[in-house]
């Protein structure tokens, strides 16, 4: 009996300890990225305060996620244990008053992978993880027991744990959904330097290596999946012209175009009104 | 090397045609737009001056109507006064003149007082810089009624004259969006790709040459637009480039035309709002066009938007 119980707190910290981890890194994810606008509109209990609080508040939360992961895997302090254990009972609260409160909101427990409305499932996750903190607290294991425990029983209690976590995740489903429909190339942003690359190693670079002048694209430009580099070069009569590589953005060896434009070439065809004046 | 070459030479290396495409003729009779100052106007004939000094005859029909900080009689308008005009009849006849009109669209830096009149100070965008406008009394509560929050950081967007070198807001053009200018909400996911065309909001800029035609568009690579705030917008646009040909198409009129891609809309990718000209458009300022655009396509300049459907041309 003794021996299940330290298998079942085991399996309970390895959960605990990985969940907070996630957590807290996942937050200072999202705080990090704050620079780009929207970031923290959608998320958790930073709502619950002031606006120029709620950048700190995150860090502040990853903070104390992660110094108590650290805390349950290398002590056996009581400290870190009735935290966790109050920590949880709280965000259960805080979740409870979120979905209240501002029904529109995701979590935030994972950034912002919680962006989903607060819902039965997150607050279940709250309650699951305070009962394995207080089944932590009641039987101090730390990390020497993860090691010196592995046994059958112990993987099969975690495979439950995870079981249980996993349908009591509403991220995951927005992970597969993130991953089965990502953004269409034509909305994705592309590194320039990127696609450079994907061109130097084609075969049509190769081909068309001789007749460039100059190794240094003079412009390059993107257009929905496409990114033109425009190379001064002469064509094989030896007069002026531009070479136009086309790189298509999306896969590992992507499409490329070329065409050589001579420098009278089929450019007297532009439209009459076209002025760029007002770019720059 | 100009941006105006990227067309023929993304034509050739895709083996498209290199003549920008045209919208379809439509039947209806087509709109011109003519800018100019006055040089003289009477309730029949207006004389005015374009941009290159030339002096262009307009009939005014008996129908026509004008705006100068508000609706007025077409012989109203000031000698010596800017006027963009809706022509008919290859631009022999005025239907609709706008006098002195301008537009302001940026993000409130400051806010004063002078007198009872109140001046705010806006960043119009990287391209475009700073532009302090007044607000007078007597438009104060129709401008505060749509723009609640004229706090540093909020979006700001107004209809007015500028006359003398002094710009003074008269109408407000959207109700001011509910967030910052920094916390633009993210577009939605675009499950089951892109569609050819979006449809949204367009709005007008007076931040173009006179006369230039074109459109300023929000979903452009930083790295090749020089503006360090493009590719912000609340609608899943697609990445273009300066120098792309755009199809604008105007929802509530009928009418279509294929315009370059002349300028970054930094500032009108963080509007969110929705056009109210012909029923609901969807949510999002998606294209900002040229006045003279504007009003070949059939918008009103005093009204500020149209619905419209975009797509590359």
């Amino acid at each position: 009996m003794t021996v299940e119980t330290t298998t079942l707190a085991t399996a309970a910290l390895i959960l605990l300890v990985l969940l907070l981890v996630l957590g807290g890194v996942a937050k200072i994810a999202t705080a990090g990225t704050d620079a780009e606008p929207g970031g923290l509109t959608r998320l958790g209990p930073a709502m619950l305060v002031p606006e120029r609080w709620r950048k700190p508040m995150l860090i502040f939360c990853a903070c104390v996620e992660i110094t108590l992961a650290t805390g349950l895997l290398f002590t056996r302090n009581p400290l870190p244990r009735w935290g966790t254990i109050a920590f949880f009972s709280v965000a259960t609260y805080v979740l409870w008053e979120l979905r209240r409160r501002r029904p529109d909101v995701g979590c935030g427990c994972f950034g912002e992978a919680s962006g989903s409305p607060v819902g039965l499932r997150s607050i279940g996750r709250a309650v699951a993880l305070t009962a394995m903190a207080v089944a932590v607290a009641l039987v101090p294991v730390s990390g020497a027991e993860v090691l010196s425990g592995l046994s059958l029983d112990l993987a099969i209690a975690l495979a439950a744990g995870v079981v249980l976590l996993s349908l009591l995740s509403p991220e995951l489903e927005e992970a597969i959904a993130r991953v089965r429909y990502r953004a269409p190339c034509e909305q994705r942003p592309v590194p320039a330097a990127r696609a450079l690359s994907r061109l130097r190693s084609s075969s049509e670079w190769r081909s068309h290596t001789a007749l460039l002048v100059s190794v240094e694209p003079e412009d390059t430009w993107r257009e929905l999946c496409w990114r033109f580099f425009v190379y001064p070069g002469r064509t094989a009569a030896g007069a002026k012209a531009e070479v136009v590589f086309a790189v298509y953005l999306s896969g590992r060896r992507p499409a490329v175009r070329v065409a050589v434009v001579g420098a009278d070439g089929n450019d007297g065809t532009l439209h009459e009104s076209m002025g760029i004046s007002a770019a720059r | 090397m100009g941006v105006e070459r990227r067309y023929a030479l993304a034509s050739a290396a895709l083996g498209r045609s290199g003549v920008p495409p045209q919208a379809a003729v439509e039947e209806r009779p087509a709109l011109s737009a003519v800018t100019g100052e006055i040089l003289d106007i009477s309730p029949h004939l207006v004389v005015l001056a374009n941009s290159e000094g030339v002096e262009e005859r307009l009939v005014i029909a008996p129908w026509a109507t004008a705006w100068h900080g508000r609706p007025v009689a077409p012989a109203e308008l000031p000698v010596g006064a800017r006027v963009v005009v809706r022509a008919r009849q290859s631009g022999r006849v005025a239907e609709r003149l706008w006098g002195d009109i301008t537009r302001i669209t940026g993000v409130i830096l400051e806010l004063g007082k002078e007198r009872r009149d109140l001046t705010v100070e806006l960043d119009c965008g990287p391209h475009r810089g700073r532009r302090t406008v007044v607000i007078p009394y007597g438009a104060s509560g129709r401008l505060r009624v749509r723009h609640p929050q004229l706090e540093p950081g909020f979006l700001f967007d107004a209809i007015g004259t500028r006359m003398e070198g002094t710009t003074f807001a008269r109408l407000p053009a959207t109700s001011q969006p509910a967030y910052r200018a920094t916390a633009v909400p993210p577009p939605p996911p675009a499950y089951g790709g892109i569609q050819s065309r979006i449809s949204g909001a367009a709005a007008w800029s007076d931040a173009f040459d006179d006369g230039e035609a074109g459109v300023a568009y929000p979903m452009l690579e930083r790295t090749d637009s020089g503006c360090e705030d493009a590719g912000i917008s609340c609608t899943g646009l697609p990445y273009l480039a300066l120098g792309s040909m755009l199809y604008v198409g105007n929802v509530c009129e009928g009418r279509a035309l294929v315009l370059p891609i002349i300028a970054c809309g930094c500032v009108a990718g963080r509007f969110c709002d929705r056009c109210v000209e012909c029923g609901t458009s969807p949510r999002g300022r998606i294209v900002e066009l040229s006045p003279v655009s504007f009003v070949e396509l059939g918008g009103d300049l005093a009204k500020g938007c149209f619905n419209a459907r975009v797509g590359l041309g």
